[in-house]
């Protein structure tokens, strides 16, 4: 072949020329494009005649699709409700509430790029956090450099708060129930039975994650402590060939009590199958998360087995709670289904709504470092998912932790610990067979 | 724990043939044409979904479903490789056809989510909970019906692949693909129809992937990919008994370090695989390449 | 008219042979001044945002073109080095207490830890054919991404987060930016460098016919192993500077297996084995994608579902209608036009004569 070099550059260099012309046009178009058109939601406002007092506009990036879309779909729909709702009672400070929700796909990248996007270019009053603690971090650095709070319902585990954007600026507010308390009243239920009642052993199958084995650990030492003996405790990973041989061992090895770290409703679905198939089935049984999602977690396991099923959570669909009630009649009036088809999810993305308008509010305005500085000054708010107080790192200390149940078949989520709290119904000691 | 033992092997053997459903599709399409069908996850999928939709809908036994599926199947198989990788030509052929089916397996994924959401479906029959009792385990029904399918699909293919002159022209392309041009095999029809066949069978492995794996949506398929493409180097390329073999001998090895520590369960695998594949460069299984690479 | 004709052509064909490397080095100057100047006529974070992103990419994937574009072999384990760089840089942060503007220092261990890794990875994973070599990266990639949620360093499925910055947040990207650029800079020049050296002519023959090669004296297997290590220095660095713009790393975003196929999909659109290729496909893809999901939520496209249709379908169109990536390709259409109506190949001297006997122009 002929050595063609002097060609070959000089192409080259042309090329690289219009490649770099052309990405350079692209970008310009998209600055100049998005900073001309700010009003790109995914909801509409319903028209107001607060004609003479701008809009508040609210920015944030959801999973909608990838790992997490299942339930950053369900966080969209809490938050749209909440807009709804806000706007139909005549707005913030009587503006009218504008949101907009960007698709992260579950990538960190993307996260980064739409909360640049909606601060930058959007040019958003103030920011709801995404799903998911392993994409708060590096929304967090965009939005604590740019003096933004992150008001956020899915970033629980220690990881988030002890973020060091988060240890510097502080602007992290999860409404939440942090991960590290989630089993305490099963855990003060278990203490209060006499010695002769306690289950006497335990499995403690987890998924590496921080939602999964988190709030199960604590839970193994305490009990042991209690005198329950553990006969199986293994991490597993999230991404599993198949759920089956763990499964398998924990059915072989026939504990009392099951306690399931998972993250999602398919880990509790196998493991439930899993043991119908071996013919095990143990006393008591609670799961991480799964057990939480409603009409998702009854189909999938089918009603009669979901009987027993015990589950922690800061909120379900019967909470006795006037905003909540409200809030729960209201989505089933605009999604259709019931109540109990109400995801925990909807509840967290609605109560960070509720705080973030409660901070305008008190504020008078949507100056972020306000909001900051009162959200940290001791108030405790009042959300559909009950008490909210910040810490200096913006954990909610006044989170309180329930123990809910399904009962009467699998059509009744309930409440049943802590025994005495209001709304707290009789718990099912022992968990029914498995039916069909 | 010598039934601890037992039960991790017995369960490997049941899980592998689920998962020899899954990958022997894969194989028959990378060894015959040279594609790494990255799609091959998201088509599982689709088979699952197909499966979903007779039987919630229609009512329809998951394997009586197959009648229509597996066909079904076939038919997306054929169009898929005429419209997308009949043009791919060159050098650089093989790595193409990753980046073709990876676009494929996005717009499939993305018509799933448009059609059936994100939320999990699962595939429900009353052998899918029940089991029989035998030697001291249970055996759940499901995975025994699987594994006789996946027997009996290995039987089928090879019988296909030694017995008719199709399979004969298939083996022909597979060896040298321009002598069997210059002999008169009509290559593209070949290459169609094989690609066909992979899908169609996939749609077997779609079912039991939704029966057995406590419930998918249309994300569910990047994980599997990986595991599919290590199963069918390990067993060899375009090995069919081989894809058999290396998915029972994946999941059981798997199955066997979950006793201790089922997070290196995956690791042992993959670790496993770089063993073999520096020993023996073609899998368990694998013929040695005659064309030049 | 034949007279000025010839003269005209004469003048023409005498002043095209200097003047090709003069416009050779304009367009290098006319490049690196808009590359250079971008962050501050487009100044907000947004736009330096796809221009970080962007110029990570266009490292990676030159990166990746010096190995696998080089000598033919696909590799589907860049992430392994790129991973393995931020979590150098995360984990020796951690360990050694170090924050404030301290922690660039750490990038360059980033490269050697990744590089290291390269030797026993080469070492196993070249001396199998092509196919199976694809295999082999992907398997180790796996390895590695389960290493990540495992071991009891690396944080686990939470990852690390790495030191704050206490920059402004309105120049926060423009020293990441700047990096990036200078990374991707000196990884074009050495590509550069390594086309027109016999390293480079070297790798050539190994992608053309790997047996001849050797028999004609080629140490293959050194080859090889030099340029996976060089792509593995560089993009170990250029993880490690990814780490601390976006703050994080996760065993699923330093390990990410669409990571893979992305660079792989730049080199071939912009033309895998040239070195404008893997610049231009990562121009267009990385700030593209990115633009298209924020943009995903207007109108007909209000649905993340149909925006990934879409992108699979786009991918689709660009692989059967630019296989051979967009530099090859374009460069034959450059030749198409500027041969219209002459004979194809024509070195300077014939046109000459060529001109006066049958030009149409």
């Amino acid at each position: 072949m002929r050595p063609d070099l002097p060609w070959f550059c000089t192409k080259q260099a042309l090329s690289m020329g219009v490649a770099a012309a052309l990405s350079v046009a692209t970008l310009a178009a998209c600055s100049s494009s998005s900073s001309s058109s700010p009003n790109a939601s995914s909801s509409s406002s319903p028209s107001s005649s607060s004609a003479n007092k701008s809009p508040i506009s609210i920015g944030a990036s959801l999973s909608l699709t990838g790992d997490f879309s299942d339930e950053g779909v369900a966080f969209q729909k809490g938050y749209e409700l909440w807009q709804s709702d806000v706007n139909a009672h005549g707005g913030i400070l009587g503006r009218q509430v504008k949101l907009t929700i960007l698709d992260d796909k579950s990538d960190p990248t993307q996260v980064q790029t739409n909360y640049q996007t909606l601060i930058n270019s959007d040019r958003v009053d103030l920011l709801f956090g995404p799903f998911s603690s392993l994409l708060t971090t590096p929304s967090d650095s965009v939005a604590a450099r740019a003096g933004y709070a992150l008001v956020e319902g899915a970033g629980g585990t220690e990881a988030v708060f002890t973020n060091p954007a988060n240890e510097a600026d502080k602007n992290i507010f999860d409404v939440s129930l942090p991960v590290r308390d989630y089993f305490k009243p099963f855990i003060d239920w278990i203490s209060s039975l006499p010695a002769s009642q306690r289950p006497k052993t335990a499995a403690y199958p987890m998924a590496d994650d921080p939602f999964g084995s988190g709030p199960v650990q604590p839970v193994q030492a305490q009990l042991t402590a209690l005198g329950v003996k553990t006969v199986y405790t293994k991490i597993f990973p999230e991404e599993n060939s198949s759920y089956k041989p763990a499964a398998d061992q924990v059915a072989a090895a026939k504990p009392d009590l099951v306690i399931l770290g998972s993250t999602d409703v398919p880990t509790v679905q196998a493991f439930v199958q899993a043991f119908k198939q071996q013919h095990f089935n143990p006393k008591i049984f609670l799961a991480a998360a799964g057990p939480d999602q409603g009409a998702a977690f009854t189909s999938a396991v089918g009603k009669g087995n979901a009987q027993g099923i015990m589950v922690p959570n800061g909120w379900y669909p019967g909470y006795q709670n006037a905003s909540s009630q409200a809030m729960v009649q209201a989505y089933v009036a605009k999604n259709g289904g019931t109540a109990s088809d109400v995801n925990a999810n909807v509840a967290e993305a609605y109560a960070v709504g509720q705080i973030v308008a409660d901070a305008v509010t008190a504020t008078g305005g949507t100056d972020n470092a306000k909001i900051i500085s009162y959200l940290h000054a001791g108030h405790t708010f009042q959300t559909v998912q009950g008490a909210v107080t910040f810490d200096n790192l913006g954990r909610n200390t006044a989170g309180l932790a329930y123990i809910f149940q399904w009962q009467q078949n699998g059509t009744q989520f309930s409440q049943v610990l802590p025994i005495g709290s209001t709304g707290s119904v009789p718990i099912i000691a022992t968990k029914p067979n498995w039916t069909g | 724990m010598a039934a601890e033992i037992y039960r991790a092997i017995a369960d490997g053997i049941l899980i592998g043939g689920v998962y020899a459903l899954m990958a022997v599709g894969l194989t028959l399409i990378f060894g015959v044409l040279d594609i790494i069908n990255i799609a091959q996850g998201v088509l599982v999928v689709l088979g699952a979904y197909l499966s979903y939709s007779l039987s919630a809908r229609l009512h329809l036994d998951l394997f009586v479903g197959l009648l229509v599926t597996v066909p079904a199947m076939f038919v997306i198989g054929v169009v898929i490789h005429y419209a997308f990788i009949r043009r791919l030509r060159g050098q650089e052929r093989t790595a193409m056809t990753l980046l073709v089916t990876y676009a494929v397996a996005l717009i499939i994924e993305g018509i799933l989510y448009e059609i059936y959401g994100p939320n999990y479906k699962e595939l429900n029959a009353s052998y899918v909970t029940n089991s029989v009792h035998m030697l001291g385990f249970y055996l759940p029904y499901i995975y025994l019906y699987g594994f006789a399918l996946a027997l009996a699909l290995v039987a089928v293919l090879y019988a296909m692949l030694y017995r008719t002159r199709f399979g004969r022209s298939v083996r022909a392309t597979m060896q040298d693909e321009t002598a069997a041009r210059l002999i008169g095999i009509d290559v593209n029809k070949v290459a169609a129809i094989t690609f066909g066949v992979g899908v169609a069978v996939t749609a077997t492995g779609g079912m039991m992937f939704g029966a057995t794996n406590g419930g998918f949506n249309p994300n569910s398929g990047y994980d599997l990919i990986s595991r599919l493409l290590a199963i069918i180097i390990l067993g060899g390329m375009g090995s069919i008994g081989g894809a058999l073999a290396a998915s029972i001998f994946m999941l059981t090895v798997e199955s066997l370090v979950t006793i201790w520590s089922p997070q290196w369960a995956i690791i042992v695998f993959y670790a496993a695989l770089v063993i073999v594949l520096v020993v023996r460069p073609t899998g368990f299984f694998g013929r040695a390449p005659v064309r030049a690479q | 008219m034949k007279a000025s004709t010839v003269k005209a052509s004469t003048v023409k064909a005498s002043t095209v042979k200097p003047s090709t490397t003069t416009l050779k080095l304009a367009g290098l100057v006319v490049l690196a001044a808009v590359a250079v100047a971008f962050p501050y006529v487009y100044s907000s974070p947004v736009n330096t945002n796809y221009g970080v992103y962007a110029l990570i990419f266009v490292t990676v994937a030159s990166a990746w073109n010096i190995f696998s574009g080089f000598s033919g072999y696909i590799s589907l384990g860049q992430a392994v080095f790129f991973g393995t760089g931020a979590y150098t840089v995360g984990i020796a942060a951690r360990d050694w207490h170090m924050n404030g503007d301290g922690i660039f220092l750490l990038l360059p261990l980033g490269a050697v830890v990744a590089t290291a890794i390269a030797v026993p990875f080469g070492l196993i994973a070249l001396r199998v054919r092509r196919h199976t070599f694809i295999v082999i990266t992907i398997a180790v990639f796996f390895i590695f991404q389960l290493m990540a949620y495992d071991f009891w360093f690396t944080g686990g499925t939470i990852g690390l987060p790495a030191p704050f910055l206490p920059w402004q947040a309105a120049t926060f990207n423009n020293p990441f930016y700047f990096m990036a650029l200078g990374t991707a800079a000196v990884t074009i020049a050495l590509a550069w460098l390594i086309r027109r050296s016999k390293f480079g002519l070297q790798l050539r023959a190994i992608k053309d016919d790997e047996d001849r090669a050797l028999g004609l004296g080629v140490r293959t297997m050194r080859v090889k192993l030099s340029a996976f290590m060089l792509s593995a220095f560089i993009t170990g660095f250029i993880g490690g500077v990814w780490f601390l713009y976006i703050t994080q790393v996760l065993p699923s975003s330093g390990y990410d297996p669409l990571f893979d196929l992305t660079i792989v999909l730049m080199a071939f659109l912009g033309g895998v084995g040239t070195i404008a290729g893997p610049v231009i496909g990562a121009l267009l893809i990385e700030p593209g994608r990115l633009w298209l999901t924020t943009r995903s939520n207007i109108g007909w496209l209000a649905n993340g579902y149909v925006s990934e249709i879409l992108l699979g379908a786009l991918f689709l169109l660009i692989v059967l209608f630019v296989p051979r990536g967009i530099v090859p390709t374009g460069r034959e259409w450059i030749k198409k036009l500027r041969s219209r109506g002459r004979p194809a190949i024509s070195p300077a001297g014939a046109a000459e004569q060529a001109a006066p006997a049958g030009s149409r122009r």
